[in-house]
């Protein structure tokens, strides 16, 4: 006579330390989480093979956006407050208009000698305002500088 | 499957002697709480891991106060036109027309024949940013340490304008 079990036995597993374990995980990156600054203008990044990283702080930032407006933008609020006003602290960049840079730029590295000059093009802008601010910092006194790209693959 | 899952209580005829301390089994299903943790924790370990910077430079020194001599031999002058077509030419030849995918192998083969090489690139005005960053990286992976960035004026245009003839 053939033994005919039948198995039917539910298995429950107890997903309690699952649960417990992904909302661990989920409450770390809540809190470590840090969002990027929205930035004042869009610019679309030119690629390239390089792939050095940005150092994380110090970094002065010039942007150029596609239709040639500059803006300045430094990591510290505190320098921020000093070059553009209280108003304007919060804002990650400040549009300046191309005769008042070399000023900005003086006064920025006065106060930090450790700062880092980053130029931050969009890839569609034109050549000429890069070139002209790359006069204003040959001006300026600013010899070193490096050109924000994203990875070309 | 949702929703609270009331077990079966006992009849409802049975009669009015209920104990108050009696406990109903009620079952919540919290498959959709621990879907929403999911998510969420899915959406911040994505998140974190794009806010790394993921920023590149190119490094560039400029330092144009310094006068660099260099031998004709060794110089090659790159212009590019407001279109983006590239022309290039040792020390006094007139210019040629290169194609930019061209570049890359071309870069390397005189890179290899001359180790003292220096680039001396002008870009029209009117071009894009994005032409000299793609110049500068191509420049970098022919390992061409030395080159130097000039504007594009007048005789310049000129001389394209009559190579292009």
């Amino acid at each position: 006579m053939p033994k005919f079990k039948p198995h039917r036995q539910s298995y429950r597993i107890d997903m309690t330390p699952l649960v417990d374990v992904a909302f661990l995980l989920l409450t770390f990156f809540m809190l470590t989480t840090t969002f990027k600054p929205s930035e004042e203008v869009t610019i679309v990044l030119p690629a390239s093979h390089s792939d050095f990283k940005l150092p994380e702080t110090n970094v002065m930032t010039i942007n150029i956006s596609k239709d040639g407006r500059i803006f300045l933008g430094v990591d510290s609020q505190l320098l921020r407050r000093k070059l553009f006003g209280t108003a304007n602290e919060l804002k990650p960049s400040v549009e300046v208009p191309k005769d008042k840079l070399a000023n900005y730029l003086v006064q920025a590295r006065s106060s930090n000698m450790n700062l880092v000059t980053v130029i931050k093009g969009d890839k569609e802008s034109e050549y000429g305002v890069t070139e002209d601010v790359m006069d204003i910092l040959q001006q300026t006194r600013i010899t070193r500088f490096n050109l924000v790209t994203e990875l070309a693959r | 499957m949702a929703g609270g899952d009331v077990a079966e209580s006992k009849k409802k005829g049975r009669g009015k002697k209920r104990k108050q301390g009696r406990r109903l089994g009620i079952r919540i299903d919290m498959t959709p709480l621990v879907d929403v943790a999911f998510l969420l924790l899915t959406f911040f370990m994505y998140t974190t891991s794009m806010s790394r910077p993921q920023t590149m430079e190119i490094n560039l020194p400029p330092d144009k106060s310094v006068l660099v001599e260099t031998s004709e031999l060794n110089l090659m002058m790159i212009r590019v036109n407001d279109k983006g077509t590239i022309y290039w030419n040792m020390g006094m030849e007139p210019p040629q027309k290169i194609e930019f995918n061209a570049l890359r192998a071309f870069l390397l083969e005189k890179a290899s024949s001359n180790s003292k090489l220096t680039v001396l690139l002008k870009i029209d005005r009117q071009g894009k940013y994005n032409t000299m960053v793609n110049l500068i990286d191509e420049l970098n992976l022919a390992r061409i340490s030395r080159f130097s960035i000039a504007p594009l004026n007048d005789t310049d245009k000129a001389v394209l304008a009559k190579a292009q003839a």
